[in-house]
Protein backbone atom coordinates (compact mmCIF):
# COMPACT_ATOMS: atom_id res chain seq x y z
CA UNK A 1 0.00 0.00 0.00
CA UNK A 2 1.70 3.73 -1.35
CA UNK A 3 -0.01 7.13 -0.82
CA UNK A 4 1.48 10.35 -2.12
CA UNK A 5 0.92 14.14 -1.72
CA UNK A 6 2.81 16.81 -3.49
CA UNK A 7 2.22 20.38 -2.20
CA UNK A 8 3.42 23.20 -4.86
CA UNK A 9 4.46 26.08 -2.12
CA UNK A 10 3.48 28.86 -4.78
CA UNK A 11 0.10 27.58 -5.32
CA UNK A 12 -0.59 27.03 -1.21
CA UNK A 13 0.67 30.57 -0.22
CA UNK A 14 -2.13 31.77 -3.19
CA UNK A 15 -4.72 29.38 -2.31
CA UNK A 16 -4.33 29.15 1.31
CA UNK A 17 -3.49 31.48 4.32
CA UNK A 18 -2.00 29.49 6.88
CA UNK A 19 -1.91 31.87 9.39
CA UNK A 20 -5.75 32.47 9.52
CA UNK A 21 -7.26 31.87 12.88
CA UNK A 22 -7.77 28.50 14.25
CA UNK A 23 -6.30 27.06 10.74
CA UNK A 24 -3.82 25.35 12.46
CA UNK A 25 -5.91 24.31 15.33
CA UNK A 26 -8.13 22.35 12.90
CA UNK A 27 -5.09 20.18 11.20
CA UNK A 28 -2.71 20.12 13.50
CA UNK A 29 -1.84 18.50 17.17
CA UNK A 30 -1.11 20.47 19.62
CA UNK A 31 2.67 18.68 19.26
CA UNK A 32 2.85 19.71 15.42
CA UNK A 33 1.59 23.42 15.88
CA UNK A 34 4.62 23.31 18.47
CA UNK A 35 7.00 21.99 16.24
CA UNK A 36 5.54 24.44 13.50
CA UNK A 37 5.82 27.63 15.19
CA UNK A 38 9.04 27.36 16.72
CA UNK A 39 10.62 26.05 13.09
CA UNK A 40 12.94 28.46 11.70
CA UNK A 41 10.65 28.17 8.74
CA UNK A 42 7.35 28.10 10.00
CA UNK A 43 5.59 27.50 6.78
CA UNK A 44 7.44 24.83 5.15
CA UNK A 45 6.93 23.05 8.53
CA UNK A 46 3.01 23.59 7.71
CA UNK A 47 3.44 21.98 4.03
CA UNK A 48 5.55 19.30 5.18
CA UNK A 49 3.26 17.87 7.99
CA UNK A 50 0.07 18.62 5.87
CA UNK A 51 1.61 16.46 2.80
CA UNK A 52 2.75 13.14 4.90
CA UNK A 53 -0.93 13.45 6.63
CA UNK A 54 -2.27 13.84 2.78
CA UNK A 55 -0.32 11.01 1.85
CA UNK A 56 -0.87 8.53 4.94
CA UNK A 57 -4.70 9.36 4.91
CA UNK A 58 -4.48 7.70 1.06
CA UNK A 59 -2.85 5.06 2.50
CA UNK A 60 -5.74 4.81 5.37
CA UNK A 61 -8.54 5.08 2.93
CA UNK A 62 -7.86 2.32 0.60
CA UNK A 63 -7.13 -0.04 3.74
CA UNK A 64 -10.11 0.47 5.23
CA UNK A 65 -12.44 2.19 2.95
CA UNK A 66 -13.10 5.31 5.30
CA UNK A 67 -13.47 8.57 3.74
CA UNK A 68 -13.53 11.61 5.97
CA UNK A 69 -11.87 14.42 6.85
CA UNK A 70 -9.64 13.80 10.23
CA UNK A 71 -6.30 15.62 10.29
CA UNK A 72 -6.03 15.91 13.44
CA UNK A 73 -6.19 12.37 14.00
CA UNK A 74 -3.37 11.41 11.46
CA UNK A 75 -0.35 12.20 13.93
CA UNK A 76 3.27 13.14 12.45
CA UNK A 77 6.17 11.69 14.04
CA UNK A 78 8.53 14.36 12.90
CA UNK A 79 12.12 12.10 12.74
CA UNK A 80 13.66 14.91 10.41
CA UNK A 81 13.36 17.07 7.69
CA UNK A 82 12.68 14.12 5.34
CA UNK A 83 11.70 11.23 7.79
CA UNK A 84 9.12 9.75 9.85
CA UNK A 85 5.74 8.53 10.23
CA UNK A 86 2.35 9.27 10.96
CA UNK A 87 -0.25 7.74 13.22
CA UNK A 88 -3.59 6.66 12.99
CA UNK A 89 -6.31 4.47 15.08
CA UNK A 90 -3.66 2.34 15.85
CA UNK A 91 -1.65 1.96 12.23
CA UNK A 92 1.59 3.52 11.54
CA UNK A 93 3.11 4.43 8.12
CA UNK A 94 6.19 5.92 7.22
CA UNK A 95 6.48 8.71 5.33
CA UNK A 96 9.60 10.35 3.42
CA UNK A 97 9.60 13.68 1.90
CA UNK A 98 11.52 15.62 -0.17
CA UNK A 99 11.57 19.47 -0.31
CA UNK A 100 12.94 20.76 -3.79
CA UNK A 101 11.83 23.30 -6.51
CA UNK A 102 9.30 24.97 -4.55
CA UNK A 103 7.11 22.12 -3.73
CA UNK A 104 7.17 19.63 -1.34
CA UNK A 105 6.32 15.86 -1.87
CA UNK A 106 5.94 12.99 0.55
CA UNK A 107 5.42 9.37 0.25
CA UNK A 108 4.03 7.10 2.47
CA UNK A 109 4.27 3.35 2.49
CA UNK A 110 3.36 0.34 5.37
CA UNK A 111 6.36 -1.31 6.04
CA UNK A 112 10.02 0.73 5.42
CA UNK A 113 11.45 -1.71 2.96
CA UNK A 114 8.91 -0.36 0.63
CA UNK A 115 10.42 2.94 0.16
CA UNK A 116 13.15 1.11 -2.08
CA UNK A 117 10.30 -0.50 -4.34
CA UNK A 118 8.71 3.00 -5.32
CA UNK A 119 8.50 3.35 -8.74
CA UNK A 120 6.96 6.22 -10.92
CA UNK A 121 4.27 5.77 -13.44
CA UNK A 122 4.22 7.21 -16.76
CA UNK A 123 1.59 10.22 -16.90
CA UNK A 124 0.53 8.76 -19.64
CA UNK A 125 -0.44 5.51 -18.68
CA UNK A 126 -4.52 5.27 -18.68
CA UNK A 127 -5.59 4.94 -14.42
CA UNK A 128 -8.98 3.65 -13.58
CA UNK A 129 -10.83 4.47 -10.71
CA UNK A 130 -12.64 2.13 -7.60
CA UNK A 131 -14.67 4.86 -4.97
CA UNK A 132 -12.44 7.02 -5.68
CA UNK A 133 -9.21 5.29 -5.68
CA UNK A 134 -6.83 4.69 -8.38
CA UNK A 135 -5.47 1.86 -9.76
CA UNK A 136 -3.47 0.71 -13.18
CA UNK A 137 -3.66 -2.57 -15.15
CA UNK A 138 -0.92 -4.11 -16.68
CA UNK A 139 -1.60 -4.82 -20.41
CA UNK A 140 0.66 -8.42 -20.14
CA UNK A 141 -0.52 -9.77 -16.99
CA UNK A 142 -3.70 -8.05 -16.52
CA UNK A 143 -3.04 -7.98 -13.19
CA UNK A 144 -4.44 -4.29 -11.37
CA UNK A 145 -1.63 -2.15 -9.87
CA UNK A 146 -2.67 0.25 -6.68
CA UNK A 147 -1.00 3.47 -7.79
CA UNK A 148 -1.14 6.85 -6.27
CA UNK A 149 -1.46 10.09 -7.72
CA UNK A 150 -1.21 13.72 -6.74
CA UNK A 151 -1.37 17.03 -8.34
CA UNK A 152 -1.23 20.73 -7.51
CA UNK A 153 -0.26 23.95 -9.44
CA UNK A 154 3.10 22.94 -11.82
CA UNK A 155 3.82 19.48 -10.52
CA UNK A 156 2.05 15.76 -11.03
CA UNK A 157 2.90 12.51 -9.14
CA UNK A 158 2.31 9.02 -9.95
CA UNK A 159 3.95 5.48 -7.91
CA UNK A 160 3.36 2.18 -8.09
CA UNK A 161 5.28 -0.53 -5.94
CA UNK A 162 7.56 -3.02 -7.86
CA UNK A 163 6.64 -6.69 -7.11
CA UNK B 1 -34.24 28.52 8.83
CA UNK B 2 -35.35 26.40 5.43
CA UNK B 3 -33.11 24.19 3.18
CA UNK B 4 -33.26 26.53 0.25
CA UNK B 5 -31.78 29.46 1.90
CA UNK B 6 -29.40 27.12 3.59
CA UNK B 7 -28.04 26.12 0.57
CA UNK B 8 -27.47 30.05 -0.64
CA UNK B 9 -25.97 30.81 2.10
CA UNK B 10 -23.72 27.41 1.57
CA UNK B 11 -22.75 28.07 -2.18
CA UNK B 12 -21.52 31.42 -1.62
CA UNK B 13 -19.21 29.91 1.17
CA UNK B 14 -17.55 27.88 -0.92
CA UNK B 15 -17.79 29.59 -4.30
CA UNK B 16 -13.95 31.42 -3.61
CA UNK B 17 -12.87 27.48 -2.99
CA UNK B 18 -14.61 25.45 -6.05
CA UNK B 19 -12.50 24.24 -9.19
CA UNK B 20 -15.13 22.90 -10.98
CA UNK B 21 -17.67 25.64 -12.18
CA UNK B 22 -20.30 23.26 -13.89
CA UNK B 23 -21.04 20.96 -11.02
CA UNK B 24 -21.34 24.50 -8.62
CA UNK B 25 -23.86 25.40 -10.96
CA UNK B 26 -25.52 22.18 -10.77
CA UNK B 27 -24.71 21.97 -6.84
CA UNK B 28 -27.45 20.01 -4.88
CA UNK B 29 -27.61 18.17 -1.32
CA UNK B 30 -25.56 15.35 -3.33
CA UNK B 31 -22.82 17.22 -4.37
CA UNK B 32 -19.38 16.17 -2.57
CA UNK B 33 -16.77 18.96 -1.60
CA UNK B 34 -13.94 16.95 -3.07
CA UNK B 35 -14.42 14.98 -5.93
CA UNK B 36 -17.39 17.30 -7.26
CA UNK B 37 -16.45 20.60 -6.40
CA UNK B 38 -12.68 19.67 -6.64
CA UNK B 39 -12.15 21.67 -3.73
CA UNK B 40 -8.63 21.17 -2.28
CA UNK B 41 -8.68 19.63 1.05
CA UNK B 42 -6.73 22.38 3.19
CA UNK B 43 -9.42 24.59 1.38
CA UNK B 44 -11.67 22.13 3.24
CA UNK B 45 -10.51 23.99 6.41
CA UNK B 46 -11.36 27.48 5.13
CA UNK B 47 -14.97 26.22 4.37
CA UNK B 48 -15.02 25.14 7.59
CA UNK B 49 -13.85 28.07 9.25
CA UNK B 50 -16.03 30.36 7.05
CA UNK B 51 -18.97 28.73 7.83
CA UNK B 52 -18.00 28.98 11.95
CA UNK B 53 -17.86 32.55 11.37
CA UNK B 54 -20.92 32.92 9.16
CA UNK B 55 -22.98 31.18 12.01
CA UNK B 56 -21.34 31.78 14.98
CA UNK B 57 -20.99 28.27 15.98
CA UNK B 58 -18.22 25.89 16.74
CA UNK B 59 -18.07 22.72 14.20
CA UNK B 60 -16.06 19.91 16.61
CA UNK B 61 -13.59 16.95 15.18
CA UNK B 62 -16.53 14.82 15.02
CA UNK B 63 -18.75 17.03 12.89
CA UNK B 64 -15.57 17.66 10.75
CA UNK B 65 -15.07 14.56 10.06
CA UNK B 66 -18.38 14.15 8.47
CA UNK B 67 -17.68 17.63 6.54
CA UNK B 68 -17.49 15.91 3.35
CA UNK B 69 -20.38 16.96 0.85
CA UNK B 70 -23.47 19.59 0.74
CA UNK B 71 -25.56 17.33 2.78
CA UNK B 72 -23.66 16.73 5.50
CA UNK B 73 -22.40 20.27 6.06
CA UNK B 74 -25.99 21.47 5.92
CA UNK B 75 -27.08 18.75 8.59
CA UNK B 76 -24.04 20.66 10.84
CA UNK B 77 -25.02 23.84 10.49
CA UNK B 78 -28.89 23.23 11.82
CA UNK B 79 -27.62 20.65 14.63
CA UNK B 80 -24.92 23.49 15.62
CA UNK B 81 -27.67 26.02 15.44
CA UNK B 82 -29.96 24.34 17.29
CA UNK B 83 -27.95 23.65 20.28
CA UNK B 84 -26.84 26.93 20.38
CA UNK B 85 -30.37 28.40 20.39
CA UNK B 86 -31.66 25.77 22.52
C1 LIG C 1 -7.53 11.89 -1.23
C2 LIG C 1 -7.49 13.39 -0.97
C3 LIG C 1 -7.02 13.62 0.43
C4 LIG C 1 -6.53 14.07 -1.96
O1 LIG C 1 -6.84 15.38 -2.18
P1 LIG C 1 -5.84 16.52 -2.70
O2 LIG C 1 -4.61 16.58 -1.90
O3 LIG C 1 -6.70 17.73 -2.72
O4 LIG C 1 -5.46 16.09 -4.19
P2 LIG C 1 -4.27 15.18 -4.79
O5 LIG C 1 -4.00 15.68 -6.14
O6 LIG C 1 -3.12 15.03 -3.89
O7 LIG C 1 -4.94 13.76 -4.90
C5 LIG C 1 -6.01 13.55 -5.74
C6 LIG C 1 -5.90 12.21 -6.40
O8 LIG C 1 -5.74 11.21 -5.41
C7 LIG C 1 -6.43 10.07 -5.81
N1 LIG C 1 -6.80 9.30 -4.63
C8 LIG C 1 -7.96 9.37 -3.93
N2 LIG C 1 -7.94 8.47 -2.93
C9 LIG C 1 -6.75 7.85 -3.01
C10 LIG C 1 -6.16 6.82 -2.25
N3 LIG C 1 -6.79 6.27 -1.20
N4 LIG C 1 -4.94 6.38 -2.58
C11 LIG C 1 -4.29 6.93 -3.63
N5 LIG C 1 -4.77 7.91 -4.40
C12 LIG C 1 -6.01 8.37 -4.09
C13 LIG C 1 -7.64 10.59 -6.54
O9 LIG C 1 -8.03 9.66 -7.49
C14 LIG C 1 -7.18 11.88 -7.17
O10 LIG C 1 -6.88 11.67 -8.51
P3 LIG C 1 -7.15 12.80 -9.64
O11 LIG C 1 -6.04 13.78 -9.48
O12 LIG C 1 -7.10 12.03 -10.91
O13 LIG C 1 -8.50 13.37 -9.33
C15 LIG C 1 -8.92 13.95 -1.20
O14 LIG C 1 -9.29 13.67 -2.48
C16 LIG C 1 -9.98 13.43 -0.25
O15 LIG C 1 -10.73 12.53 -0.52
N6 LIG C 1 -10.08 14.05 0.93
C17 LIG C 1 -11.06 13.76 1.95
C18 LIG C 1 -10.44 13.68 3.26
C19 LIG C 1 -9.27 14.57 3.47
O16 LIG C 1 -9.13 15.62 2.90
N7 LIG C 1 -8.38 14.17 4.31
C20 LIG C 1 -7.21 14.95 4.57
C21 LIG C 1 -6.46 14.34 5.61
S1 LIG C 1 -7.52 14.07 6.99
Amino acid sequence: MIGNDIVDLALARKESNWQRNRFLDKIFTKNEQQMILNDANPEIMVWNLWSRKEAAYKIYNRETGIRGFFPLQLECFYENGTLGTVSIRGKTYFTQSKIENDSIYTIAVVEKEYFKKIKSINPAVKILKKNGIPFTIDCNSKIEKPVSITNHGRFWEGITLLD
Amino acid sequence: MNKEQTIEELKNIVKPYIQNQEAFDGLTEDTDFINDLKINSANLVDVILDIEEKYDIVIDNEAMERMVNVKAAMEIIENKLSEKNS
